[in-house]
């Protein structure tokens, strides 16, 4: 498949001149005609086995006869191979076939790509604006579209709930009415709209409204530096801010080539794991607040406290740490760090024995979670899963262990499988990769800091060190010249991915060698996850629906950017 | 301190009532966080045991506009946001104050974007500016802290108002 | 890897059944809670009283640095302003009347409400004149406030070196000698 078409392409006619393999990428890529796109990834789907999709973005090149690119990554659970392929458009004809009945996880992907490109998706359901509101003009991440130009919302204007999958009214003892929560709603997390068919008190249909907190990261990385951009990506899942950074540093220096020096991995892999923890952290906190059990939000807390502390110290921030460079660190980790964290071994693991004392086998909050919305592994996968709440349906997968990087395969831990698919499960298995995780920290921790430099030796990428640039002309050059010109990056394209707190996190960076990333989308996890909210809560009561809401860890800034 | 013509004054009683209400209004805020983003985990920090505002007796936390006085804004608001903050900010009965938390609520911070209100002001007047991204607990309590001492000494916006429309 | 397509929910064990033992197991975690707390000092930081330790890089209100004559070290070269993602640096320059001394900045102003305090204007300085400190009690009361100009920028530095904060380097930290070795290893080729 790297090297050539499979038999199958190549035997059948109709694909004849019209899917093209591209070479010198990352992952196999095919080009394939608009014509023939559907028909062929239903094909890869039957025949390959790519059962999930995992992103779906366009990308625009104004210069081209066939503007936009509509661009699928696609990964099989069987052979654990990943696909990309890109279809083509013309502005004039931009269409392509919809995929939501092959994998359910378009739907939310489709929009996104109308809504920021105008590609219309023949066939989906009910394609309309899902990131920018309903007041707007245009499509704003082609790259005609002046990054400053905003759009007034009026109130006429507001979005109006599309229900899809209602059924028949039937004689019921009870009158149907549409509820509305959110967006200003405790339950809803501040930034998420629930419109809601009831029946009583049982959920019929429902629709949900994100994009409140558009903050509009992919054009805003597209005009800024390569640099410049690691601060920008603490905003997205800012619950794991380090995470995000190394997620985007990871890819970019992949493009470059660039080989980390060890200190810069291990102190990487000690602050993700780390980060990872307080991640778990809020999610469960937050959802057992959601159900009344608020004791446990502060001994939660008191550990995340605990960890800003050593990311304060190392970084200069509590929450948006801004950790990385492209190359490694800006400066050395702290001289007590190791002491730190044998601190944060200690202190850490007493605190998640008390928590699951107060409430793991807490009879009031068994009976509210147990089989609350629960979804079968293969379903999830159809819906784009990954993560813990994959895991909380039984799928074993995990990118730490499929697809080490780092030195994921250099150290001992396990991934915690529960198999309820369910509100409770997800819980446990947060709990139980906080604890895989200590255990990680805990075995790099004996391992010891390794000597060396903290970032790489190449003043292209990085900046000198100061003492360098105040006293040599040398570096004062290459200083002044990162600065200025910024750093280049060879043209072509990655798609990186590491296991973030909520699953796979994926940046597909374009780069066409100038001083600003051309085009970069991240596939953040919890946007499969949670265009399945309405199949989650359907024929549950409102009180489920707003567990479940946070047993899926959403996290807005990630969710939209 | 109360001055000697102030004693004597016609109006003594009513603006020792109003000293009372200063000093009880300023000393018990019933927040609404209208959390968006990254400072509303902030704004949990501020809430939690580390920094615990009820210390000052701001820890009535509402999350219904008709019950509280407090608008602290924490996170970015876009212009999909924008009519829902409005329309909070209108639910909220006389007197309330607002504090802008964060520099993407103040000013928009670095998003200059198709999508970002470019600081909340043009929608609601606010109060009190928190600036950091986000700040930590300790500058969200320093702004709420600056707003008390505004009110105690009558010099926000609200006793302004009531000041002008006295005559 | 195997996929399952049913779920299967988590089965109550008697103990979870029974309801109240552990309820009661709950109950003892959080009284012992309450007494340690009484016994030992709480969590809480008294802010307005007591500061926590953040250590000494954190990233709060920015400093201009002086040279001993008084005179801002800064030399209005731009290179801050270029490296803000917020673009919150405003600068005019101007030349010195002696040629041999470089220029000087006549504005510089920092939006305190844009800034996002990355540090990269700390990183980007060449000549160590602007660091930051570990102030984080700021408040404005007006957009028009919450520039800081020159004057309010240097003010902080006359005090002592506990308030500093994030800087280009850590020198009493420093362990591995960076310049040694690119000494050793030569200059890299353009």
């Amino acid at each position: 498949m790297d090297k050539k078409l499979p038999v199958w392409v190549r035997a059948q006619d109709n694909y004849a001149g019209k899917v093209e393999l591209e070479h010198d990428v990352d992952i196999p890529t095919w080009i394939v005609d608009s014509s023939v796109s559907k028909e062929l990834l239903s094909d890869l789907y039957r025949e390959e086995k790519f059962d999930m999709l995992l992103d779906l973005c366009g990308v625009d090149y104004p210069g081209r006869e066939k503007r936009f690119d509509v661009v699928y990554h696609l990964y099989s659970f069987s052979t654990g191979k990943r696909l990309r392929v890109k279809v083509p458009v013309s502005e004039d004809r931009c269409e392509v076939d919809s995929v939501v009945d092959i994998w359910k996880a378009a739907d939310w992907f489709e929009r996104e790509a109308y809504d920021m490109f105008g590609i219309k998706f023949k066939g989906h359901p009910a394609l309309r604006r899902i990131l920018t509101h309903e007041g707007f003009v245009g499509h704003p991440l082609r790259k005609d579209y002046d990054p400053g130009k905003r759009w007034q919302l009026e109130e006429d204007k507001i979005y109006k709930p599309v229900f899809l999958n209602l059924p028949p009214e039937e004689d019921s003892m009870f009158e149907r009415m549409t509820i509305n929560i959110g967006p200003s709603h405790p339950a809803m997390h501040g930034t998420f709209r629930l419109m809601a068919v009831l029946e009583g008190e049982v959920i019929v249909d429902s629709d949900v409204e994100i994009g409140y907190l558009h903050r509009c990261f992919e054009k805003m990385a597209e005009t800024h530096p390569w640099q410049q951009v690691v601060p920008y990506t603490d905003r997205l899942n800012y619950c794991s801010a380090f995470i995000n950074n190394v997620a985007y540093c990871k890819t970019v220096e992949d493009m470059l080539g660039l080989e980390l020096p060890p200190k810069a991995i291990w102190g990487r892999m000690v602050l993700m794991e780390l980060s990872r923890i307080m991640d778990h952290c809020v999610c469960n906190g937050t959802t057992l607040v959601d159900v009344g059990a608020l004791t446990n939000f502060w001994y939660f807390f008191e550990i995340r406290e605990e960890i800003y502390s050593l990311l304060t110290k190392c970084f200069g921030s509590r929450l948006t740490v801004a950790g990385c460079r492209i190359g490694g660190f800006q400066h050395d980790l702290p001289p007590d760090f190791i002491d730190l964290c044998k601190h944060l071994l200690e202190i850490i693991p007493p605190l998640i024995e008390d928590i699951d004392k107060l409430v793991t086998h807490n009879r009031i909050w068994l009976d509210r979670s147990v089989g609350i919305s629960a979804i079968s592994g293969k379903e999830a996968i159809n819906w784009g899963w990954t993560g813990p709440c994959l895991r909380a349906s039984g799928v074993q997968f995990d990118l730490r262990k499929n697809e080490p990087y780092y030195w994921y395969d250099k150290v001992d831990f396990d991934i915690p499988v529960f198999y309820g698919g369910d509100v409770y499960d997800r819980y446990r298995v947060r709990m139980a990769e906080i604890k895989e995780s200590l255990k990680i920290v805990r075995q790099l921790v004996e391992q010891g800091i390794p000597d060396g430099p903290y970032a790489v030796d190449d003043y292209h990428v990085m900046l000198p060190p100061k003492d360098m640039v105040y006293n040599q002309m040398e570096s004062m050059i290459y200083h002044f010249k990162l600065i200025f010109e910024g750093m280049r990056v060879p043209p072509g394209e990655r798609y990186g991915y590491l296991e973030g707190a909520n699953g796979e996190l994926g940046f597909y960076i374009v780069s066409d060698g100038s001083p600003n990333p051309y085009r970069i989308k991240v596939r953040p996890p919890c946007f499969p996850i949670f265009s399945t909210f309405s199949r989650l809560i359907r024929n549950q009561t409102v009180a489920d629906a707003i567990i479940t809401l946070g047993g899926l860890n959403i996290i807005a800034g990630e969710l939209e950017r | 301190m109360v001055k000697e013509n102030e004693l004597t004054s016609p109006s003594w009683i009513t603006s020792k009532l109003e000293v009372i209400e200063k000093w009880a209004r300023s000393r018990s805020f019933w927040p609404l966080p209208f959390g968006t983003a990254c400072c509303a985990i902030e704004y949990m920090g501020v809430v939690s045991s580390h920094y615990d505002v009820a210390r000052f007796g701001y820890e009535v936390v509402r999350f219904s506009p008709r019950q509280s006085d407090l608008l602290i804004v924490a996170g970015t608001i876009t212009d999909k946001m924008a009519p829902v903050l409005r329309k909070i900010y209108e639910q909220m009965p006389d007197p309330k104050w607002v504090i802008s938390m964060g520099a993407c609520a103040s000013s928009g911070g670095f998003y200059r974007a198709y999508h970002v209100v470019q600081g909340i002001d043009e929608i609601i007047p606010v109060d009190v500016y928190v600036p950091g991204c986000p700040p930590s607990p300790e500058g969200l309590i320093f702004g709420i802290l600056q707003l008390k001492e505004l009110i105690k000494r009558g010099r926000d916006r609200y006793s302004r108002k009531a000041e002008v429309s006295d005559g | 890897m195997r996929i399952p397509d049913k779920t299967k929910p988590y089965r109550y064990s008697l103990w979870e059944k029974l309801y109240l033992p552990a309820i009661f197991s709950g109950l003892k975690v959080t009284i012992s809670h309450f007494f340690k707390n009484i016994r030992k000092s709480p969590f809480t930081i008294e802010y307005p009283e007591k500061r926590r330790d953040y250590g000494n890089r954190y990233r709060g209100y920015h400093i201009l640095t002086t040279r001993p004559d008084g005179s801002l070290k800064c030399v209005a070269c731009y290179m801050c302003a270029t490296a803000c993602p917020a673009q919150c640096i405003h600068i005019e320059a101007a030349e010195h009347p002696d040629p041999n001394v470089e220029k000087y900045p006549v504005v510089y102003e920092i939006d305190m409400l844009r800034c996002v305090f990355c540090g990269y204007c700390v990183d980007a300085c060449p000549e160590n004149a602007i660091i930051m400190s570990n102030t984080y009690d700021m408040a404005y009361f007006s957009r028009k406030d919450s520039i800081a100009g020159i004057d309010d920028l240097r003010k902080p530095f006359t005090v002592s070196q506990e308030w500093l904060g994030y800087r280009p380097y850590f020198p009493e930290e420093r362990k591995v000698d960076l310049v040694k070795m690119a000494k050793e290893r030569g200059p890299v080729a353009a």
